[in-house]
């Protein structure tokens, strides 16, 4: 299976009459893109922004955030959500590179939703402040979940995507700057010499642990809380076959975006045939109930084994009850011989103390760590808030509160905000870009 | 300038040794043994008095030694407090531990102090207190002070304090979360980290898993009708006027009781004083926590051999896996003295 990602890196965003790109200059008709986002009759009301890297902007409540792409050949950039099923992680797909279209509330929160700072000390705590960020900034009639502190959040976070392949379609008919190939030959027709390499898995977790269908993760569309742990390629990964979800508490989540530049497949691919032999993805799920976990670490340790894995990268999107998860599967893999390193977040408290997982087992002896969810973190006011900064306080985000009896409210009268890490969008990197760890003070 | 107090034992104030264990809690003005070496090395504090305990005695008299010390340092003026360095010793280690977190809770002041790593005080009270690495003996003295007074220093400066690693104390289970855009982000950590793993070379996991304490299962009693059996509980049993004064959570102290003459406990007569349950049941009935009756009526049918004289008890909510070990440690001598070939351990 052979992926080409041809990459344009977009230096600019403005408005402009046409959407186009234009020597690193990515132009978008405002009115024609709204237009076309709002063909969703759910969503009421809608805009677009533009947050720069380094802009004293604040970007708040944060739902989803997704490359801007475009299939060659016409396909659905995200088969199974955006359009039919398709394949993905074949042929060519165009992507503006360093930006990303970010789904944000006008008005409303929920649990799931993040902050981003594009400045500012804030801004080392998201990769988001990184990339040129397509705001659609928009409303919705989504009543029945207006009040609930959990939003499925579907018209935005389809409406992102949509806007995500109309902003993509700029690119479709001209020649990549740079194409990014991505190829795996079949496990058993490879030659020896990468045979004869240690034989790497990817394993992900991604969070798929509500029973209602809306809120978890999709794997070709499909709910990864209905399915058992399976075989997929790099490419599918990379390439749209998976997206985010609207439940786990922000730092933890793996937005779209990440799925699509997922670093630790990058990384494997880079070692593939040098120092490993990467055999590909066991896409697993989290669960629930203990012997849904259970069951899901039996089936990826056996899928590991008889494809003939030495070694596994484990990777969980979340922490509390999902530890559980990672920690059986780690037991599992490393119970068939299978070398395991795993890669999560931590829950330490504010005061650092607590016991960093819910789980622990002595073969978990190889973890490479990304933060902890509940470090406080305090950020003083940006000139600019796009979508609502109430939001974060009001609309029970994991990471803000109402009022504390000792910290005070969330966010301050002039604009300035305590929180959690947790409210981080997207901010442990669990996939990969993480430049954070925990130390022991 | 800033003041500093050391807390040392009878041995390093020139009292005396284990002959002179017992001696009471005191304090002196001025520099006493030890602190002369502290107060040397400190650069922003002198050390004004010196509190002396004989180790016995805060190993007997726990809370007395702590209230005493505790009204000695009611009206001095102190910015920080150290005790030791204590070396291998210990009870030393031990008392060191006890009064340098009785002070950081009463008065708010940093504590600081150093034992050897083999000082059993290192995992009792490393959690609480910020503890060096020192060495075996008094050889070490004058290091091991300077380590806590360059520390000590740092704090009352008000610099940044840096991970427990770059101080150089034992790690406290307080981990918190570094940004360093120096460092390789986690994708390149965790493939290099995997590629060691597999070759089998050393690798450093940034989330080291603490090592649980497994016990292993004992072999079966081999004829139970001539055993002797002892019943140990951490469900807080005790006579009404609690004797041994075991605390309600996060016991340091343990009892044994006779019960030689008895067919069971009765309410009113023993009771609970475990905190981490509803004590109404075990009250009325104590034997459904130490199930005396249930065992004299084996007794009787010839299932057990006999039962031992006493039931050996504590608490076990709040109370940690080294106090438990050392608790344990403590009541097997008397288990072997009484005879004793099987244990039922009941919890709540």
């Amino acid at each position: 299976m052979k992926l080409e990602l041809g990459n344009f890196y977009v230096k600019d965003v403005k408005f402009g009459d046409t959407t186009a790109y234009v020597n690193g200059i990515l132009t978008i008709n405002k009115e024609e893109a709204l237009a076309y986002v709002m063909e969703d009759e759910h969503i009421t009301e809608a805009d677009i922004v533009i947050a720069r890297p380094g802009e004293n902007k604040r970007i708040v409540p944060v739902k989803e955030a997704i490359e801007p792409r475009c299939r060659v050949n016409g396909n659905p950039v995200f088969p199974g959500v955006t359009g039919g099923i398709a394949p993905a992680g074949s042929g060519r797909t165009h992507a503006l590179k360093n930006t990303s279209v970010l789904a944000v509330g006008k008005h409303w929160g929920s649990f799931g939703d993040g902050m981003i700072d594009m400045s500012g000390e804030g801004a080392d705590l998201t990769h988001f402040s990184k990339l040129i960020n397509i705001c659609l900034v928009a409303n919705t009639d989504e009543e029945f979940e207006r009040h609930e502190q959990q939003k499925k959040n579907k018209a935005l976070r389809w409406g992102a995507m949509r806007l995500s392949e109309y902003v993509g379609n700029a690119v479709k008919e001209m020649e990549p700057e740079e194409i990014e190939e991505f190829e795996l030959g079949p496990i058993i027709k490879r030659d020896q010499k990468i045979k004869d390499l240690p034989a790497v898995v990817y394993v992900m977790q991604p969070q798929s642990q509500m029973e209602e269908s809306g809120y978890n993760d999709l794997v070709y569309g499909w709910d990864a809380n209905r399915m058992l742990p399976t075989f997929m390629n790099p490419n599918e990964i990379l390439d749209g076959a998976l997206i985010s979800g609207s439940f786990m508490p922000c730092s933890s989540k793996w937005s779209t975006y990440d799925m699509q530049n997922c670093p630790t497949i990058k990384e494997l691919y880079k070692a593939h045939g040098e120092t490993i032999n990467f055999l590909g993805v066991i896409m697993s799920n989290l669960n629930v109930a203990m012997k849904q976990k259970e069951r899901a670490a039996v089936f990826v340790a056996q899928m590991a084994k008889s494809l003939g894995a030495d070694g596994a990268i484990l990777a969980e999107e979340g922490y509390g009850n999902p530890d559980a998860d990672f920690i059986a599967c780690f037991d599992a893999l490393e119970d068939v011989g299978v070398k395991t390193v795993g890669i999560t977040n931590e829950c330490t408290g504010r005061d650092g103390q607590s016991q960093p997982l819910v789980v622990l087992s002595e073969k978990a002896n190889a973890i490479v760590s990304c933060g902890n969810v509940s470090q406080l973190i305090k950020l003083p006011p940006m000139e600019e808030v796009i979508g609502e900064l109430a939001a974060l306080g009001r609309d029970g985000l994991s990471g803000g509160w109402e009022g504390d009896e000792k910290l005070g409210p969330s966010v301050r009268e002039d604009g300035s905000v305590i929180l959690e890490n947790n409210s981080m969008f997207c901010g442990d990197q669990v996939l990969g870009w993480s430049q954070k760890t925990m130390r022991e003070f | 300038m800033k003041k500093a107090i050391l807390y040392i034992n009878q041995f390093f104030a020139g009292i005396g040794g284990e002959e002179k264990a017992d001696h009471a809690p005191e304090i002196r003005e001025g520099l006493v043994g030890p602190s002369l070496a502290l107060d040397a090395a400190l650069k922003n504090a002198e050390v004004t008095h010196t509190v002396i305990c004989g180790d016995n005695f805060m190993g007997s008299n726990q809370d007395e030694a702590v209230e005493r010390i505790l009204a000695f340092l009611e009206d001095k003026e102190f910015d920080i407090f150290f005790a030791g360095p204590s070396f291998q010793a210990g009870r030393y280690g031990n008392a060191c531990g006890v009064i340098c977190k009785a002070v950081k809770e009463k008065f708010g002041v940093p504590v600081i102090s150093s034992m050897h790593v083999e000082n059993p005080g290192v995992n009792m009270f490393k959690k609480e207190v910020v503890i060096f690495p020192g060495g075996r003996s008094a050889a070490a003295m004058r290091k091991d002070t300077k380590k806590m007074a360059a520390y000590g220093d740092k704090v009352l400066a008000g610099e940044k304090i840096g991970t427990a690693e770059e101080e150089g104390f034992y790690v406290r289970g307080i981990r918190h979360q570094v940004i360093d855009f120096t460092m390789e982000p986690a994708a390149v950590r965790g493939v290099k980290m995997l590629l060691k793993k597999l070759a089998g070379e050393e690798y450093v996991t940034e989330l080291p898993i603490p090592k649980s304490d497994r016990v292993e299962i004992a072999a079966p009693v081999k004829d139970l009708a001539t055993a002797k059996i002892a019943i140990v509980t951490t469900g807080g049993i005790v006579p009404v006027a609690n004797p041994d004064r075991i605390q309600s959570a996060s016991a340091t102290r343990w009892g044994m009781y006779d019960v030689s003459e008895m067919a069971r406990l009765e309410g009113g007569v023993y009771k609970t004083i475990h905190a981490g349950y509803d004590p109404a049941a075990a009250d009325a009935d104590p034997n459904i926590c130490v199930p005396l009756d249930a065992l004299r009526a084996y007794e009787t049918e010839g299932k057990i051999g006999s039962l031992d004289t006493h039931f050996y008890t504590t608490v076990g909510t709040g109370t940690t896996e080294a106090e438990a070990s050392r608790m344990a440690e403590e009541m097997v001598p008397f288990l072997k003295e009484h005879g004793v070939d099987g244990v039922i351990m009941t919890s709540t």
